[in-house]
């Protein structure tokens, strides 16, 4: 009960934000909060499935120009136009899964790697729906429905993203807490055993990437409202691997973890090129110290910090089941 | 030009493409063999192989120089990386190493960037190899025929190591089972930095030999690293000679396709690796699914 | 980072914790606040060398106007933040300056994508962009929205400008290779349309995705279409690997290479080997006009280097700023629009007018062929012909020319 507690302040203190911050610092909690959704989703496979996915950045992708062609060619507004993509991706992913889900380990992340870089090289060729190198610009925040404004200003458009961020953890914790969340958690601990427990640990796994999918797409259909634009780097390889560093780095198999994450991700790599050049040396050495000496993540360090009994032996064995090779 | 003279050059260029990737995918192989990592860092030691080469040829002005220097640091910094790091690491899992070397792929990137400013620089080929040759009328560089040699000797040089020497055979005998070698008096520590180190070593030889062609410059690892990662996979992890297979697979795919499809130049690569991983979960010569 | 002159945002902080001088004072008590110029800049990753020549322009404008008393009085503070060449990081550093550091005027933003996603903003931010480098026609056609402004040379002017000179030239059989990108399209679209009226031959085109390593299979193609001259719009990394490959192969033994622009920068890195090379420039320090002699010399004597193109254009962008926010004596968006739209300045590359149909600088395009000089240590761009800008520009909002 007092972790429900505590996230209720969190989530009241969020909806305060905008009465005290800048419109500079809403810009960039309302950018933490869709890449926060955007990491959560992946801590499904990862934290809880150990499926290690390299290609993320196909979920955030796909939502995206989806909501962006809905945005631009259609007159849905936004709220439904940002779901249905989401839903979209989650679609698709059914059949990202079947294929991926062919191998596991290394294998299983190198399928998703692939199918992540053809979506991308897709977008730079199917120009008429994706505007190929420059991609989409100019996505409108279309109001409704029944003539409802309230989401396409800029306060109005944060407490969207919060509103879609608290439903999409509340609804990941206790899918998590769920007897299928328990499959989940023990194809992670071992997939043989829980296969000969009878469970067809493949539809799971489809059935798990393809929820991951769903949210990620939610939160890059977000985003293409939020910043205006959709662009083949939101498919690239290089920010699938940044979404699983932001997962680690917020503590995997968490899901607050990986929110957490993504904002320090964010707003440390925002800050220290505000600063300097050379931020990513800085950034560089963040991670290797974090690997050093925060194993567990910053949400591992934030619970240790307040004294919450969390067995720190189960963590470790959590953490060490993250292998590929077992 | 006629189609025999178009094959044959087409084939040589595909060649010599896998003599690159190859130097780039064999040390992968063999640091994920041994220490069951992957390397996210590799296409940083092979930008810095370049650089180093870049220094090493304006300083002395020989290129051998730079061939045989730019090995011996960027492995003997890779020595030092994982008895200084990863050495802590191996009883953490995946996730650990993929953020100790994502993490060293930035501060090196940033680092050469302020050693050797942002400008690409040039490298050029020694004068010895720098002409052309015909080959049935057709002109082709030198360099890249050496680049080709010098594939098939680093490969049967790697193979004979592996093979014949007591080393190659503590490899070979660590990526199959680490605890038995260990348990057998081994000191399997020195085992896996000194795979580490040749892995590097040999990611710096392949900056070397491809700077006189891109030119030394910050693009050049994160252009690598992901073709790297390709042809192992394709190859199969850990496989010697799967990461031999997969750079020639790679690279006559990249050159008759693009030849042929150059429209979809960008996603050869990546359908070469789907096919194989939905046929082979394991890669062509892998054994693990 | 760079420290030669340092007008970052960092430093502006600095100097404004300086400026608690008493002069400073005076001036900010007459309500005479700094000019604020933020610049969304990509000076890592791949395109780093590219923004850091945008902020050497710009600064170099900055230290020589804020020495001489300011710009209507008030000093120039430039904010200088890394986009790493990313769009969404350039649209939420660009948003940073104007919402944080209250810039409504903005350089900078070196890709043409990066570019195409922020100035849908510009009006909601009411920010005026001078672009110095985006080569994308788009944005002053089909994009094109009232606070963009263009001082530099388009991709469709580069390539007419190459096409012109094409004409007189006894090239028949043509290839194109461009990069993968907007830019690359968009001047290989518009050199097919010239080819074409020229009555001239385009035997083939080709793309290569970006970050292409290895040219050996375009170089082959290349070859066997036996056409005597190939225009190549490709830069950085993929020009200087091209340029080294095709040389290589003696590629410009058979085949004249005309590139849609030549800068001292990959000269640098591919030395001999772009030796032969023709093609537009946007902006070369051989350039012969009083201005640009007083500006390479005053260059040198700061930089102890000579300009680069990205350097001379980002200083003619400042200038053609300088003379709208002199006429307007204002800068905001609605008093600075229309001084800039009737602004003319006698740049760096000459006469150069802002036009109010589609806010595009019309200027003269040169052609420039890389040569070995006696006594220089890499090859020199000397200019061999040089085109008026009537001929150059496009008709308003247009990206191709009707003859």
């Amino acid at each position: 009960m007092n972790g429900w507690l505590g996230l209720a302040v969190t989530a009241f203190a969020l909806a305060l934000a905008p009465a005290g911050l800048p419109p500079y610092a809403m810009t960039l909690l309302t950018e933490a909060l869709i890449l926060g959704l955007f990491a959560m989703s992946l801590d499904l496979m990862v934290g809880y499935t150990r499926l290690l996915s390299f290609g993320h950045a196909a979920a955030y992708g796909l939502g995206a120009y989806t909501a962006g062609n809905l945005l631009l060619h259609t007159s849905i507004p936004m709220v439904f136009a940002v779901l249905l993509a989401g839903l979209f991706s989650g679609i698709v992913a059914i059949g990202v899964a079947w294929v991926c889900t062919l191998a596991s380990g290394v294998s299983f992340s190198m399928l998703t790697l692939a199918i992540a870089q053809l979506f991308y090289a897709v977008a730079f060729k199917w120009t008429p729906v994706t505007g190929a190198s420059d991609g989409l610009a100019g996505i409108p925040r279309s109001p409704g429905p029944f003539g409802i404004t309230f989401f396409t200003d800029k306060i109005g458009f944060y407490y969207l993203v919060l509103g879609c961020l608290c439903g999409a953890f509340i609804f990941c914790r206790s899918l998590v807490r769920s007897p299928f969340g328990a499959v989940l958690q023990g194809i992670r601990e071992n997939e043989a055993k829980t296969r000969s427990l009878g469970f067809d640990t493949r539809h799971y796994k489809i059935a798990v990437v393809a929820i991951s999918f769903a949210l990620g797409g939610l939160a890059g259909a977000l985003y293409a409202p939020f910043a205006g634009f959709t662009n083949t780097e939101l498919l690239f390889w290089l920010f699938s691997g940044q979404v699983l560093i932001m997962v680690i780095v917020g503590g995997a198999g968490t899901l607050i973890g990986p929110i957490i994450g993504a904002a320090f991700f964010m707003l440390v790599s925002n800050l220290l090129s505000s600063w300097t050049d050379s931020w990513a040396l800085f950034f560089g050495l963040i991670f290797i110290c974090f690997v050093l000496f925060a194993p567990q993540g910053i949400w591992g360090l934030a619970t240790r910090w307040f004294g919450r009994r969390r067995a720190p032996e189960v963590k470790g064995k959590r953490w060490r089941s993250l292998n590929w090779t077992g | 030009m006629d189609f025999l003279g178009f094959l044959v050059t087409e084939c040589l260029n595909a060649l010599s493409q896998a003599a690159l990737l190859f130097f780039l995918g064999v040390g992968l192989t063999l640091i994920f063999g041994i220490m069951r990592i992957v390397n996210f860092a590799h296409g940083a030691f092979f930008m810095l192989g370049a650089y180093v080469g870049y220094t090493a040829v304006s300083v002395t002005g020989n290129f051998w120089v730079a061939l045989i220097a730019a090995p011996l640091l960027v492995g003997g910094f890779g020595v030092a990386f994982e008895l200084g790091i990863l050495r802590q690491l191996y009883r953490r899992d995946h996730s650990a190493f993929l953020m100790v070397t994502f993490g060293l792929t930035l501060i090196m990137g940033e680092a050469i960037r302020l050693l050797w400013g942002v400008a690409a620089l040039q490298v050029p080929a020694p004068k010895s190899l720098s002409g052309i040759v015909f080959i049935l009328d057709e002109p082709f560089p030198i360099y890249r025929l050496f680049l080709i040699c010098a594939g098939i000797v680093v490969a049967i040089g790697i193979w004979q190591f592996l093979e014949r020497t007591r080393l190659g055979l503590l490899i070979r005998a660590t990526a199959q089972n680490a605890e038995m070698v260990h348990a057998l008096g081994t000191d399997v520590r020195l085992v896996r930095s000194a795979v580490f180190g040749i892995g590097c070593g040999l990611a710096g030889i392949g900056g070397v030999l491809a700077a006189p062609l891109v030119t030394a410059s910050l693009g050049m690892a994160p252009n690598a690293v992901i073709d790297t990662f390709v042809i192992v996979i394709i190859g199969g992890m850990g496989s010697f000679a799967g990461s031999l297979i997969g750079a020639l697979l790679v690279a006559f795919v990249q050159v008759f396709g693009t030849y042929y499809f150059p429209d979809l130049a960008l996603a050869l690569m990546y359908l070469v690796m789907l096919t194989v991983l939905v046929v082979r979960p394991g890669g062509l010569l892998g054994k693990e699914a | 980072m760079n420290t030669r002159t340092g007008f970052t945002r960092r430093t502006a902080i600095r100097a404004g914790l300086a400026a608690v001088a008493a002069p400073a004072l005076l001036r900010y008590a007459r309500g005479e606040t700094p000019i604020k110029i933020g610049m969304p800049l990509a000076l890592t990753g791949p395109a780093g060398e590219i923004g850091l020549q945008m902020r050497h322009g710009a600064e170099f404008w900055a230290k020589q106007v804020n020495t001489k008393g300011g710009l209507t009085g008030r000093q120039i503070e430039l904010h200088v933040e890394d986009t790493a060449g990313d769009p969404a990081t350039c649209v939420r550093k660009a948003q940073l300056v104007v919402e944080r550091d209250n810039c409504h005027l903005l350089f900078g933003m070196v890709l043409s994508s990066e570019a195409l996603a922020v100035v849908p903003k510009l009006a909601d931010w009411n920010t005026i962009f001078m672009s110095s480098d985006n080569g994308d026609g788009r944005l002053t056609g089909s994009s094109f929205v009232p606070n963009f402004f263009r001082a530099n040379i388009s991709g469709p002017m580069e390539t007419r400008a190459i096409s012109l000179w094409l004409r007189k030239a006894d090239f028949k059989k043509f290839y194109a290779l461009g990069m993968d990108y907007a830019w690359g399209h968009n001047s290989i679209d518009v050199f097919s349309d010239e080819v074409k009226k020229a009555k001239k031959d385009l035997v083939g085109t080709v793309f290569s995705p970006i970050g292409t390593t290895d040219f050996s299979t375009y170089i082959t193609k290349i070859r066997q279409s036996g056409a005597d001259a190939c225009f190549l719009v490709l830069q950085g990394d993929d020009n200087n690997a091209f340029l080294s490959q095709a040389h290589e192969y003696r590629l410009s033994d058979k085949v004249q290479l005309i590139t849609s622009i030549v800068d001292l920068n990959s000269i640098r890195a591919v030395g001999d080997a772009a030796i032969g090379l023709a093609g537009s420039t946007r902006y070369v320090f051989t350039i012969d006009n009083p201005a640009n002699k007083a500006f390479v010399a005053e260059w040198r004597k700061e930089y102890n280097a000579l300009p680069d193109v990205f350097e001379g254009e980002q200083y003619q962008a400042c200038q053609m700023l300088q003379a709208g926010i002199e006429k307007a004596n204002s800068i905001d968006a609605d008093k600075l629009r229309p001084a800039l739209e009737t602004a003319a300045i006698d740049s760096i590359k000459g006469h150069v007018a802002m036009r109010a149909c589609d806010h595009q600088a019309v200027q003269g395009g040169y052609i420039v062929k890389v040569e070995k000089v006696a006594g220089a240590k890499l090859p020199v761009p000397q200019i061999i012909a040089t085109l008026p800008g009537d001929e150059v520009t496009p008709a308003c909002r247009q990206m191709t020319f009707d003859s």
